[in-house]
C-alpha cells in the first residue's frame, strides 16, 4: 500500500541533505582522531595512532576543567533563562494593548548577532569605561572587575548568555502557551481555582513538552557557545571561562594538533549524546508518542 | 481569566451591596493592569538596553563612544555607516546573506517539517535513531565539520558560491525544525486528521491543509529562529566564502580586528545585520497570534 511508503517520502528530504552535508565530516573527523596530524608542524609525521588521542584526552586536566566550566554555564544559563522565559511567556500572553509589540520587541537581543553582543557587552563591562560599572557608581556601590576577575568572569558571562537566550525560551514557551486549548483553562476558572493554581496543575502539566523541548534545544545550544566568549575573555582570566569549544579552538588553530582536536570533539560529543539520551530517558520526553501509539 | 475582560454590566444593578463591589472591581483591575504594565516596561528595558547602547554607538563619533562617563545625548553622525558601505562592501554581503539564508530557511523548514510529521505520527522502525542522528548534527562543535566541508567544497568546486552555504545552513536548520515541529505535532489530536482522512483526503494533504496550519505558532517560532541562527552564522560563511558570496557576519567581523576595533563602525555593522531580522519578526507576529484562532480545539 502507497500509505507504507509515506513516512520515507516525507523523511528522504531531510536524509539526503543529512547524508551529503552532515555525515561526511562526521566520518572525517573520526578518521583524522585516529592520526596524529600537525598540518603545519613538517618534523611530525602523519600516520596513524589509533586510540592514543583518546586516551590523551581521557587524561588531560585542562579537558576536565573545560567540561566543568561548560556544565556549570549550560545549567545556570538555561536554568535562569527557562524561569525567566516562563515568567515572560506568562506575562505577555495577556489581551493588553500593546503587548504584540512588546513581544516583537523582546526578541531583539536574539535577533542580533552573536559577536556583535561580544563587543558590546565587553564595552559594557569594561571596569573603567563601561555603563555598569557607572550605573553602580549612581548608586554608590563599588567598581567590579566584571570580566577581569576569575570569580566574576563566568558569571558575566551567564549574565550575558540569559540577556540574550531567554527572548529564545520566551518564543517557544510563548507559542507553546497559545498551542494549549482553552476548555480546561476555562473549567478550571469556573471551578474556582486560583490563578497559582491553575498555574500549577493546569498550565505546567500542559506545558511540560514545550518546556522540555526548550530546555533541550537550548542546552545543545549552549554547550556549543563560542563567538561572545572568545570575544570577551578568550577563555580567561585564568581559564575561568574555558568553555569546551574554546579549548577546542586553541587545541586545532593555536596548537595545530588536529588529530588530537578531533578527539576531544568526538569525546565531547559522545558525553552530549549520553546526557542527551539520559534526559529524553528520564523525563520520558517523547512519552506521549508512546501513548498515542498504544491508542 | 474572567477578570482580564470588562467587569460585566450585569454587576451594574444599582443595589447598595452590589455597587461599592463594582467600584472595588474596577479599581483592582486598574491597578492589576498598571501592575502588569510597569512589569512589561521594566522586562523591556532590561532586554532593549543594550541593544539601546549598540544602537546610539553605530551613530555616535569616535570620541563620543569612548567617552566616561557614557554620553547619553550627542550629535548623530553617519560616519560609522559610511564606512561600512563604501569601504567594506556591506550591501553587496547584505544581499548575498539575505539570498542564502532565506533559501536555506525555506529549505530547512519545508524537509524538517516533513520529516518531524513522519516522526510524530507514523511508527517508524528505528525511529528515535532517526530524530536523535538528526539532533546529533546540532551537536557537533563547527569547528571540526569546517575542514572537511572545505575541502569537499574545493572538490565539488563550489567555494565561495551561494550553494555550498546553502547547503551548510539548512543542514544546520534542521535539527531544530524537526524537533521543534514534532512536538508541536504531537499537541494537535489525531482525530482531527482522522476525519479529514476519513473525508478523502491523502495523508499529504492533511499534512498541508489541516496539520500545518493549527501549528501556526510552532511554525512561526521555528521560521524566525532558524532564520536567525542561520543570518548570524559566522565560522563557516568566513571559512567557506571570500569576495563573491560573502555574508553579513563576515564584514561585521572584519570590523572588529583586534588591532583597530573601531566600535562605532561595529556597532553600526550590528545595526544594519539586526534590521531584517527586524523585519522577519514583525511579519511572524501575526502568526503566531494568529494561532490561537486556529488552536481552540473542544478536546
Amino acid at each position: 500500500m502507497r500509505e507504507r511508503f509515506t513516512p520515507w517520502i516525507l523523511l528522504a528530504p531531510s536524509f539526503i541533505v543529512l547524508l551529503a552535508v552532515g555525515v561526511y565530516p562526521l566520518l572525517y573527523s573520526l578518521w583524522v582522531s585516529l592520526r596524529s596530524y600537525f598540518p603545519t608542524s613538517p618534523t611530525v609525521a602523519n600516520k596513524f595512532i589509533f586510540l592514543a588521542n583518546y586516551r590523551a584526552a581521557f587524561e588531560d586536566p585542562v579537558a576536565r576543567h573545560a567540561l566543568q566550566v561548560t556544565a556549570l554555564f549550560t545549567l545556570f544559563t538555561v536554568g535562569i533563562s527557562l524561569i525567566l522565559g516562563l515568567g515572560l511567556a506568562l506575562l505577555l500572553n495577556q489581551r493588553l494593548r500593546g503587548l504584540a509589540v512588546a513581544r516583537t520587541m523582546l526578541l531583539i537581543p536574539i535577533m542580533v548577532t552573536p559577536i556583535a553582543v561580544g563587543i558590546t557587552w565587553r564595552i559594557l563591562y569594561n571596569p573603567e569605561l563601561g555603563v555598569f560599572n557607572y550605573l553602580l557608581s549612581l548608586v554608590r556601590l563599588p567598581d567590579q572587575q566584571w570580566l577581569g576577575s576569575t570569580s566574576q568572569a563566568l558569571p558575566s558571562i551567564v549574565i550575558m548568555d540569559v540577556w540574550q537566550w531567554t527572548p529564545f525560551m520566551f518564543l517557544i514557551l510563548f507559542a507553546g502557551l497559545r498551542s494549549l486549548p482553552q476548555s480546561p483553562f476555562e473549567a478550571a476558572s469556573i471551578d474556582g481555582a486560583s490563578a497559582w493554581q491553575i498555574f500549577r496543575s493546569v498550565t505546567l502539566p500542559m506545558l511540560r513538552p514545550v518546556i522540555l523541548l526548550a530546555i533541550l534545544l537550548r542546552s545543545v545550544d549552549a554547550v556549543r557557545m563560542f563567538d561572545q566568549v572568545f570575544i570577551m575573555t578568550r577563555g580567561g582570566p585564568n581559564l575561568a571561562t574555558d568553555l569546551a569549544s574554546v579549548y577546542l579552538y586553541r587545541v586545532n588553530f593555536k596548537f595545530y594538533n588536529i588529530g588530537y582536536g578531533a578527539a576531544l570533539s568526538w569525546g565531547f560529543l559522545l558525553l552530549l549524546l549520553l546526557t542527551v539520551l539520559v534526559f529524553i530517558r528520564y523525563t520520558g520526553f517523547l512519552r506521549k508518542e508512546a501513548e498515542e501509539k498504544a491508542v | 481569566m474572567s477578570a482580564d475582560q470588562a467587569p460585566t454590566a450585569a454587576v451594574a444593578v444599582p443595589r447598595w451591596g452590589v455597587r461599592p463591589r463594582y467600584a472595588i472591581r474596577t479599581a483592582a483591575h486598574a491597578a492589576r493592569t498598571a501592575l502588569l504594565y510597569a512589569a512589561v516596561v521594566s522586562a523591556l528595558a532590561i532586554f532593549l538596553f543594550p541593544y539601546y547602547w549598540m544602537v546610539t554607538a553605530a551613530f555616535k563619533s569616535t570620541g563620543d563612544v569612548t567617552a566616561y562617563p557614557p554620553v547619553w545625548v550627542f550629535t548623530p553622525t553617519l560616519e560609522n555607516f559610511r564606512e561600512l558601505i563604501q569601504d567594506l562592501g556591506a550591501l553587496s554581503a547584505l544581499k548575498n546573506s539575505l539570498i542564502i539564508v532565506g533559501i536555506s530557511t525555506c529549505l530547512a523548514m519545508i524537509f524538517g517539517s516533513m520529516a518531524a510529521y513522519a516522526l510524530a505520527r507514523f511508527d517508524i522502525k528505528g525511529k528515535e535513531m532517526i530524530a536523535l542522528e538528526i539532533l546529533m548534527v546540532r551537536m557537533l562543535p563547527p569547528i571540526v565539520t569546517v575542514i572537511p566541508l572545505f575541502l569537499l567544497a574545493q572538490a565539488l568546486g563550489i567555494l565561495d558560491t551561494y550553494w555550498i552555504l546553502i547547503a551548510i545552513y539548512t543542514l544546520s536548520g534542521l535539527p531544530l525544525v524537526v524537533w521543534v515541529m514534532r512536538v508541536f505535532v504531537q499537541e494537535i489530536p489525531r482525530s482531527i486528521e482522522e476525519a479529514a482522512l476519513i473525508d478523502g483526503c491523502s495523508r499529504m494533504q492533511v499534512l498541508f491543509r489541516v496539520t500545518l496550519p493549527l501549528a501556526l505558532p510552532g511554525i512561526a517560532a521555528t521560521m524566525v529562529l532558524t532564520f536567525i541562527f542561520a543570518w548570524n552564522e559566522y565560522l563557516f560563511a568566513s571559512l567557506l566564502t571570500s569576495s563573491d558570496a560573502k555574508t553579513l557576519p563576515v564584514v561585521a567581523a572584519v570590523t572588529l580586528k583586534p588591532r583597530a576595533i573601531s566600535w562605532g563602525v561595529a556597532s553600526a555593522a550590528g545595526v544594519m545585520m539586526s534590521l531584517p531580522v527586524v523585519v522577519l519578526v514583525l511579519l511572524a507576529q501575526r502568526y503566531l497570534v494568529r494561532g490561537l484562532t486556529f488552536g481552540v480545539i473542544k478536546r
